[in-house]
Formats: C-alpha cells, sequence, structure tokens
C-alpha cells in the first residue's frame, strides 16, 4: 500500500523550464562544417526572462531554435518544458510548439495581407479554434497592447514598426504559449518603441509559469532581463544579472 | 487555415490575376478545341442525323463511316424489306460529280439520291418550297452544305453558256429556281435550294431522285449506297440491326451506332483531329506554364510566411492543404471564367457559321485539363515548402 503525501511546493525555488547540458549543433558537412553549438549548458526558470547576447555569428539564433524545436540538437541533452524534442516525431514537435511557444521575430513577419486581428488569430487557427471565436479573442489581445478598433482591422502595411511588433507581441501571447523566444524583437524599433514591446513582454507575456528567452544585440533592453546569457563561439560564457534590472511584477494575460 | 489561404491568394492581386488567367486560358482553349472538335464531328454525320426516320442504314459490310461510300447490289434492297420487324426500307445513293455552271465553271458536288416515292433524305427547304419539287423531270435541289460563294451562276445572260473560254470573271448572283447545270453533260434543272445541315469537310450538296441520280452520274454496276430501314412499331433499332446483319450478312446500323462509328472513323482518319490535339497540347502547355510559373512564385514569395506557420504550428499537411486550396479556388473561378468566355465565343462563331457545338463532354474535358493542371502548378510549388527550413527565417533572413 502507498501512501502519497501532498508537500507544499518551495516558493522561492522555481521550477526549471528549460535545462541543456553539452548541447552541440553542426551545419554542413567535411570541410564546409560550421559548428555552432559548442557544448552549450543552460538552465532557464519558469517565470525568468533570459537574454540571449553576444556578437553575431556566436550561436544565439541557433540555439534559440534548438530550443524552439526548429533545429534538431546534434548532442547534449535538452529538455523545454519537460519535453525532448529528439524523442518525438517532427509531427509531434511541431504541435507541441503550437500549443506552447509563441514567435516573436526581428522582421515581425506580419502576413501582410491579414489584418492585425487575423494575424493575432493565427496561432488559434492553427491550434483549431473557430475563426469567430479566434478573432474576437485577437481582438482582446491587441486591445491590451493598445490597439484602437480602427487598428484591429489594419493591415500591416498601415500600421508604424512598433505597432506591427506589438501585434506580433500580441500574435506570440494569444494563444498563451508557456514559453516566448523572440530573435531580436526590438532591433528594428526605436528606443520608445523598443521599450513599449518589451514592457508588454514582461507585463503580459511572461507569468509565473511561463518563461521568455530573447535574443538580442540591443543593450537599451538589457534592463528588462531577469538573467543575461553572454555567448561567445558556440559556448555560454558567463550568465550576469543586468545593470537597474526592472521589477515589474510578471502576471498573466 | 483555409480563410488564411485565401486570404493570402486573395490579397496579391498580380500574381491572382496571373493564375487565373492561367486556368482561364486553358479553360478557355481546351473547352473551345473540344468544343470546335465537336462541331466537326456533328457536321460530319450531318447526313444521318438529317434523316431521323431512318432507324437503321444498312450498307456494305466494308462501310465504316458515313462519308466512304461503298455501293451495293440493287437486290439488297429487296433483301432488308423482307426481314422481319422492317416496317419500310428506302434506297439512298451517294457519289460524288463535277457539275459545269452556266458561265462554264466546274464545281464538286456530293449528289444525294433520295427514294423516289418518298423522297425521304431531303432536308428542309427554302423558301416554304416542299421536296415535292423533286418530282419534276430533271429536277435538282442545291444545297451550299456548309461552304459560301460557290453556288453562283453569272448576272448576266450573255455570260451563261458562252462558246469557248469560260466567263469567269463576270458578275455573279446565287443560283435560283430555273437555274440549269450540266453533270455528265446531262442537263439538270435547279428546283429549290435546302437547308441542309452543315458538312464537314464543308462541299456543295446535290438532292435528286434515286432515278434521275443513276441516270446522271457516270455508270456503275452498283449504284445503291445505303438502305434505310425503318423499325415496325416496337420493335427495337439496335435489335432489327442486328436481325438485318444476320438475314443479309450486310452492315446494318442504327442511327445512333453509325453516328458513333463515323466519330470514330474521322477521330482514327482525320487529319483534323491532329490539329485539334495540337491546339488542346498548346493550350494545355501555355496554362500550365503561365500557372505553375505563378503558383510557384506565389508560394516562394510567401514561403517566409509558410515558414512563420509551420513555427507557430501548422504542420506541412496543413500548408500542402493550403496551396491546394488555393489551387483549387483558381481552377474553380478559372474554369467558370473560361467556359463562359467559350460560350460567348461559340455565339459568335456559330453566327458566321463556324463548325462549333459545346456538347456535354466540352466542359468536362475542359475541366479536367484545369484540373490537370492545377494538379501539376500545385505540385510545382510544394517542393519550396517541402524543402523549407523555418529556422532560417528567425532571424529576420
Amino acid at each position: 500500500m502507498f501512501i502519497t503525501m501532498e508537500t507544499p511546493a518551495e516558493p522561492t525555488i522555481k521550477k526549471t523550464a528549460v535545462s541543456c547540458r553539452g548541447v552541440t549543433k553542426t551545419y554542413g558537412q567535411g570541410n564546409a562544417a560550421v559548428q555552432a553549438l559548442r557544448g552549450v549548458d543552460l538552465e532557464v526558470r519558469l517565470g525568468e526572462l533570459l537574454m540571449l547576447v553576444g556578437p553575431s555569428g556566436c550561436g544565439k539564433t541557433t540555439l534559440l531554435s534548438v530550443l524552439a524545436g526548429l533545429l534538431q540538437r546534434d548532442g547534449g541533452d535538452c529538455s523545454v518544458l519537460d519535453h525532448d524534442y529528439k524523442q518525438t516525431s517532427g509531427k509531434e514537435t511541431t504541435r507541441f510548439r503550437g500549443r506552447n511557444i509563441g514567435f516573436v521575430f526581428q522582421a515581425f513577419n506580419l502576413i501582410p495581407t491579414l489584418t492585425a486581428a487575423e494575424n493575432v488569430a493565427t496561432p488559434l487557427l492553427i491550434n483549431g479554434a473557430k475563426r469567430r471565436a479566434a478573432l474576437e479573442q485577437a481582438g482582446a489581445v491587441l486591445t491590451k497592447v493598445g490597439f484602437d478598433e480602427r487598428m484591429v482591422r489594419s493591415l500591416p502595411a498601415d500600421l508604424s514598426g512598433g505597432q506591427q511588433q506589438r501585434v506580433a507581441v500580441a500574435r506570440a501571447m494569444v494563444h498563451e504559449p508557456r514559453m516566448f523566444v523572440c530573435d531580436e524583437p526590438t532591433s528594428a524599433l526605436d528606443s520608445e518603441s523598443g521599450h513599449m514591446v518589451m514592457t508588454l513582454m514582461r507585463q503580459f507575456a511572461l507569468g509565473t509559469d511561463r518563461v521568455l528567452v530573447v535574443v538580442t544585440h540591443d543593450a537599451r533592453i538589457f534592463e528588462f532581463a531577469d538573467r543575461i546569457a553572454r555567448m561567445e563561439d558556440g559556448r555560454i560564457t558567463r550568465i550576469e544579472n543586468p545593470p537597474g534590472r526592472r521589477n515589474e511584477p510578471p502576471q498573466n494575460p | 487555415m483555409n480563410f488564411i489561404a485565401l486570404k493570402m491568394l486573395f490579397g496579391d492581386r498580380t500574381k491572382y490575376a496571373g493564375l487565373l488567367f492561367g486556368i482561364t486560358f486553358t479553360s478557355f482553349l481546351v473547352t473551345f478545341a473540344a468544343s470546335y472538335f465537336g462541331g466537326m464531328m456533328t457536321r460530319s454525320f450531318a447526313l444521318i442525323a438529317e434523316n431521323p426516320r431512318a432507324d437503321v442504314w444498312v450498307m456494305d459490310a466494308a462501310m465504316v463511316a458515313v462519308d466512304r461510300p461503298i455501293n451495293l447490289p440493287a437486290s439488297a434492297l429487296d433483301r432488308v424489306r423482307s426481314v422481319a420487324g422492317v416496317q419500310s426500307a428506302v434506297p439512298l445513293a451517294l457519289a460524288q460529280a463535277d457539275a459545269r455552271f452556266p458561265n462554264g465553271r466546274f464545281q464538286s458536288f456530293q449528289v444525294i439520291g433520295v427514294d423516289d416515292a418518298t423522297l425521304t433524305g431531303v432536308p428542309e427547304m427554302k423558301g416554304g418550297a416542299t421536296a415535292a419539287v423533286l418530282r419534276a423531270p430533271d429536277a435538282v435541289i442545291v444545297d451550299p452544305g456548309g461552304t459560301s460563294g460557290k453556288l453562283a451562276t453569272p448576272l448576266l445572260k450573255a455570260d451563261q453558256w458562252p462558246r469557248g473560254r469560260p466567263h469567269l470573271e463576270v458578275p455573279m448572283r446565287p443560283l435560283i429556281v430555273g437555274d440549269e447545270l450540266l453533270i455528265n453533260d446531262n442537263r439538270v434543272r435547279v428546283a429549290g435550294q435546302s437547308q441542309a445541315l452543315p458538312r464537314f469537310p464543308p462541299r456543295p450538296l446535290l438532292f435528286t431522285t434515286y432515278s434521275t441520280a443513276e441516270r446522271i452520274l457516270l455508270p456503275e454496276r452498283r449504284r445503291l449506297t445505303f438502305v434505310l430501314a425503318t423499325a415496325a412499331p416496337g420493335v427495337d433499332a439496335h435489335m432489327l440491326a442486328d436481325r438485318i446483319e444476320a438475314a443479309t450478312d450486310l452492315r446494318a446500323r442504327s442511327s445512333d451506332d453509325f453516328e458513333s462509328d463515323t466519330v470514330h472513323w474521322m477521330i482514327a482518319n482525320s487529319e483534323d483531329v491532329g490539329d485539334a490535339v495540337t491546339m488542346l497540347s498548346i493550350a494545355m502547355l501555355v496554362g500550365f506554364g503561365v500557372t505553375g510559373v505563378m503558383m510557384f512564385m506565389f508560394t516562394t514569395e510567401n514561403l517566409k510566411y509558410y515558414a512563420v506557420l509551420n513555427a507557430m504550428g501548422a504542420s506541412t499537411r496543413t500548408l500542402l492543404i493550403m496551396i491546394c486550396v488555393q489551387s483549387a479556388l483558381c481552377a474553380l473561378l478559372g474554369t467558370g471564367l473560361g467556359l463562359g468566355l467559350c460560350a460567348l465565343a461559340g455565339r459568335v462563331f456559330v453566327s458566321f457559321d463556324f463548325p462549333y457545338r459545346m456538347m456535354w463532354f466540352a466542359p468536362v474535358v475542359g475541366g479536367s485539363a484545369v484540373v490537370l493542371v492545377s494538379i501539376g502548378a500545385a505540385a510545382f510549388s510544394v517542393r519550396p515548402i517541402l524543402k523549407m527550413q523555418p529556422a532560417s527565417f528567425l532571424a529576420g533572413r
């Protein structure tokens, strides 16, 4: 007979969202082979915003792609939200991404022929939501990020860069994923827009059971990070706390 | 996701228009070629269609098509009449003859000799006349048979039946009742003009009685080409045809079957069929070229967005379905536009008396061609989707 006892979770110890040990990734073969990741060790906890920084070509985007399940690692161990991509089929990985990961891209990558609301509704449609319900939910999220009725129906081309990135943020969080991956989310924006986007992400995307991984060169937004992981030559060389960190409490969207 | 696929398609108006143009062009040209072919084939069996009273056509056992006459002995008529289930049987003679016009010009005619008693085989007449005009001595009925300007005679008496050289470059007028022609030095008198179905290939027609045909045509041991049998009430035409074949050793075909035989013979032997096939092939190639390239360009230009959708959780299967939906919609709209254009073009063509007939198979052929082109175009453009790496688009590349 087994007796189970419920032990309350330790409030000060956060659960691990991402755990990587010795992750490697090589592009190409033979003489043309380029080793992008050379044994990355990384842990990211739930409720944390981690920034990956480093010079171009150091492997930041490759690591982000591995964490998001867009690239398969060559070696090492890596668990994302208790999920190991190597143990699942491509179809299952795609489904996992659709439910658990929100993407924010440097170039926004909004579909130009869809309105802001339709772009935001896309992840919901991918996950099988009905169009009307998806559009209603998308409109609500866009209102949260400061869009009015007219802007909700605007095409991306009619929006400024900052507004487009807000749409991209809304799209990333509309289906309430547990992990956000953002690649240079502010590099195409001015300082004010960049700050607004990062504020939105901290406010709405980050929660106690969620994690945000941001690849960036933009030192203006370091203050939004909980921790900063510095990469060089395919390795994480240092993890540090950012100077003057902003302390907006995370809240669920 | 189909909603997104369609919004992506409609949003890129240039390529959408290009895709629609490609499909519409294919649909139009293929349906048009098929309809033109249908028109030609319909005209090829015009003689059969013009004789609805004939349930069964009896001919020489070696004959395969209506325009490839092999004559029968005269006794064939009585043999057919003696078969049980035949209500009536009449003779029909087909022959080629050169008629000399009053100005000395020669014109080739298809001579159709109909039964003297019943005049079965004479088509509808112009000007309210009846086939009975053929009962006059040496009477003939002329018909353009799909040609134009071939039934003309000199306007002036002075240019008619000239001595010496023919008067070819003189003012002309259409043949009218009372005009005379010479066939093998036999004088015949135009007793009327008919409105027969146009022939393929087009040629002027000359209807006369069987006995007049025997007299004016060059002597042959056998003159009878067909025996047209009418089935007795309650007797099926196909069954009667089988019975006639069994009893006479002649070839007997119901009207429907004989029309099909003629079309098959034309398909197998006519050079025009080759032209129609060439037209179809060009239409499909051009359509595939335009549609395939446009669809490929459309997919390639949107590859970044497909990669984003894939990153966000859309499976490759979903993306392929999106492309198929885009192709299918273009196919549907393009087919409709093509068929509509074809119907309009057909009206114009028919008004100019071109052989155009949109039969049931023409839209089917057009639609099938569009399906092939669309599948080809979609298959052509799914390759980039299958090959794409979503990760390569992550860093704004």
